[in-house]
């Protein structure tokens, strides 16, 4: 049994020692990983260059198929986004006191993710110097983008997202900015003096931070439902076959859940091994988050069979095409692997050993990312390559450039997440000792 | 006007500590704690936080504000777009709502920053780094003929320790 051999912490002083350990300095194996991700984002950013100055020929996209990869990982990294909000905010306003260990690791990576997320539509339009075009700004021209375009929401929803998700995860790492400027003696406390922002932990400031969290927490719920709703929006409001119909905005919003989840899972287990955070990361979390993974799968599960089962009943040869063509056709490896690692590779985790057993969760959450990435790839590509006329059909494949830029996407998640680690706490301490005193407090008979 | 700072050790005995120093008397009290605890909020009874007034503010500026911007720009330069009316209020209540969110998360953050730390910036000398990591502190402003009696309300509350910061 897992649980008997995790530690427990003994007092908030040793809870406050275990998690500030992570930000002593760091291991040669640490410098050489956070090098390896920055060399990996150098090459990408060569590879950028090189597209905005040849424009968009060096990338695969050619009609019919003008969003290709570059898009896809704009989706992924959206949904990535979601778990830190879901986590924090959701999961906060439902009072499910076991976030509170996985919270400050998930909202960093929300911020991340999004700001990653924010960098592709911008690769994507390839003259990235013209992406003013899309905001609204009084000029001598006297023209104003289309509010009645879902692109337009799309950069509203993005950057809102960003914007309070930076606000939310800032907010909660005050008080232990705090902590960490009474504890730590090196160059970082004047830092941290500078990012606590005066903290205190006076009951004033208590008082309006609670607040604030819970109105933070109100705000941001219904927000990360539309966030991705009006993602999948810039698909549904299309007509292409495939894409234009009403369960996009659940199935999105269901299936980024899904990947970010798996996105925390698969980030905080070496976490949790390398800087012996057992004590804190713990089975049961693992195990809740195992759920929410198999709710969210079989809600995307759900709605691939639906998607099929609408495309033989609305009796509409076009999108009984298209649908034929997703399975059959010569992406049909890319839906394979889709719903493998998405419907299938999940199913184990109905059985509480799976979900308790660390090493089976991370390797789960890995094919579900992959899965994940592959499930947009799939909409976007067999969609666009196949739509109403067999004359304009066409055929895609990602060219190096677009793959380099994918790759650097993750060295860039990886590095902002390995420096933030050193950085500040990547567990919320103020409230792993409010559970503490919470549950030493019931132990002793005090409600 | 001095302070009086008693210690403890856990937020039950700081609730205890409180309701002493009110029952003998003592108003101005400022409690400090590495984690937010509703039986300290209860026992202060400072009532509810005014960010929520700036929370409602930012988010009624923030919805009327996108509303306003995309009806004013549609009638600035009028183009049917979808045949759809020039003020297409379904479509625009996309940005609306994100506006809204937006600008009610910026009100609420900015009014934390002015309540919580600028307006909180001064008088925590009797602060001490053990309260970002398992100590309570508990601090009595009071008159200097109060203190001998703020310190032994504080000795009777479980203070593992109570000195006198300022006179």
């Amino acid at each position: 049994m897992a649980a008997i051999t995790e530690p427990v912490p003994q007092t908030p002083d040793q809870i406050n020692d275990d998690i500030l350990r992570v930000l002593e300095p760091p291991t040669p194996l640490y410098v050489l990983g956070v090098l390896f991700c920055a060399t990996l984002v150098g090459i990408g950013l060569v590879a950028f260059l090189y597209q905005t100055y040849w424009g968009m020929g060096p990338t695969g996209l050619t009609h019919p198929v003008m969003w290709g990869v570059y898009i896809t990982t704009f989706v992924f990294w959206v949904g990535i986004a979601h778990a830190g909000t879901l986590i924090s905010a959701i999961l906060y306003l439902f009072r499910a006191k076991w976030r509170n260990a996985v919270n400050r690791g998930a909202e960093s990576m929300t911020v991340f993710a999004v700001l990653i997320a924010a960098m592709f539509p911008l690769i994507h339009i390839g003259r990235v110097y013209k992406f003013y075009f899309m905001v609204p700004y009084p000029n001598q021209r006297g023209l104003w983008p289309n509010f009645k375009s879902p692109l337009v929401w799309d950069l509203f929803a993005i950057n809102t997202y960003m914007l309070v998700s930076i606000m939310f995860f800032f907010v909660g790492l005050i008080p232990d900015l705090a902590a960490a400027r009474d504890r730590v003696r090196d160059w970082r406390r004047h830092l941290y003096r500078v990012l606590a922002l005066g903290w205190r932990g006076s009951s004033e400031q208590w008082r309006h931070w609670s607040r604030t969290v819970l109105h933070l927490s109100g705000l941001s719920t219904p927000l990360v439902l539309s966030v991705h709703s009006v993602v999948s929006w810039d698909f549904a409001t299309s007509l292409v076959p495939g894409w234009h119909t009403t369960i996009f905005a659940p199935y999105f919003v269901a299936g980024a859940i899904f990947s970010g989840i798996a996105m925390v899972i698969t980030v905080l287990v070496p976490v949790r091994k390398a800087f012996g955070l057992e004590a804190y990361l713990r089975s049961e979390h693992f195990d809740n988050m195992g759920k929410l993974i198999l709710l969210t799968s079989s809600i995307v599960g759900y709605s691939y069979g639906m998607e099929y089962f609408m495309a033989w009943y609305s009796a509409n040869p076009y999108e009984q095409m298209s649908f034929w063509f997703r399975g059959f056709g010569y992406h049909w490896t890319s839906t394979w692997i889709m719903i493998i690692c998405n419907v299938i590779s999940p199913l184990p985790l109905w059985f509480k050993w799976c979900r308790t057993n660390i090493a089976w969760m991370w390797v789960t959450s890995i094919f579900i990312n992959i899965g994940m990435w592959f499930e947009r790839y799939v909409i976007i590509m067999t969609g666009l390559s196949h739509e109403y006329d067999p004359a304009a059909w066409g055929y895609y494949v990602p060219s190096v450039v677009e793959l380099t830029i994918l790759v650097a996407s993750f060295a860039l998640f990886l590095t902002m997440f390995l420096i933030f680690l050193r950085l500040a706490p990547v567990i919320a301490l103020q409230e792993v000792k409010e559970l503490w005193y919470e549950e030493r407090s019931h132990a002793k008979g005090h409600h | 006007m001095a302070q009086v700072l008693g210690i403890l050790k856990t937020p039950e005995d700081t609730v205890s500590a409180i309701h002493s120093l009110k029952t003998a008397g003592f108003a101005e009290l400022e409690v400090y704690s590495p984690v937010p605890y509703h039986g300290i909020e209860d026992a202060l009874d400072r009532g509810p936080s005014i960010i929520r007034l700036f929370t409602l503010i930012g988010c009624l500026t923030g919805v009327s504000f996108g509303y306003f911007m995309q009806i004013w720009v549609a009638y600035d330069w009028p183009l049917v777009i979808g045949g759809k009316p020039f003020a297409s209020i379904p479509a625009y209540t996309i940005i609306g709502f994100e506006l809204n969110i937006l600008i009610g998360g910026l009100f609420t953050v900015l009014s934390l920053m002015f309540f919580g730390m600028f307006q909180n910036r001064k008088g925590h000398d009797a602060y001490q780094p053990g309260f970002s990591g398992d100590q309570f502190g508990c601090v009595v402003s009071c008159h200097g003929d109060q203190v001998a009696r703020a310190q032994d309300v504080l000795k009777r509350s479980g203070c593992t320790e109570v000195r006198v910061v300022e006179s």
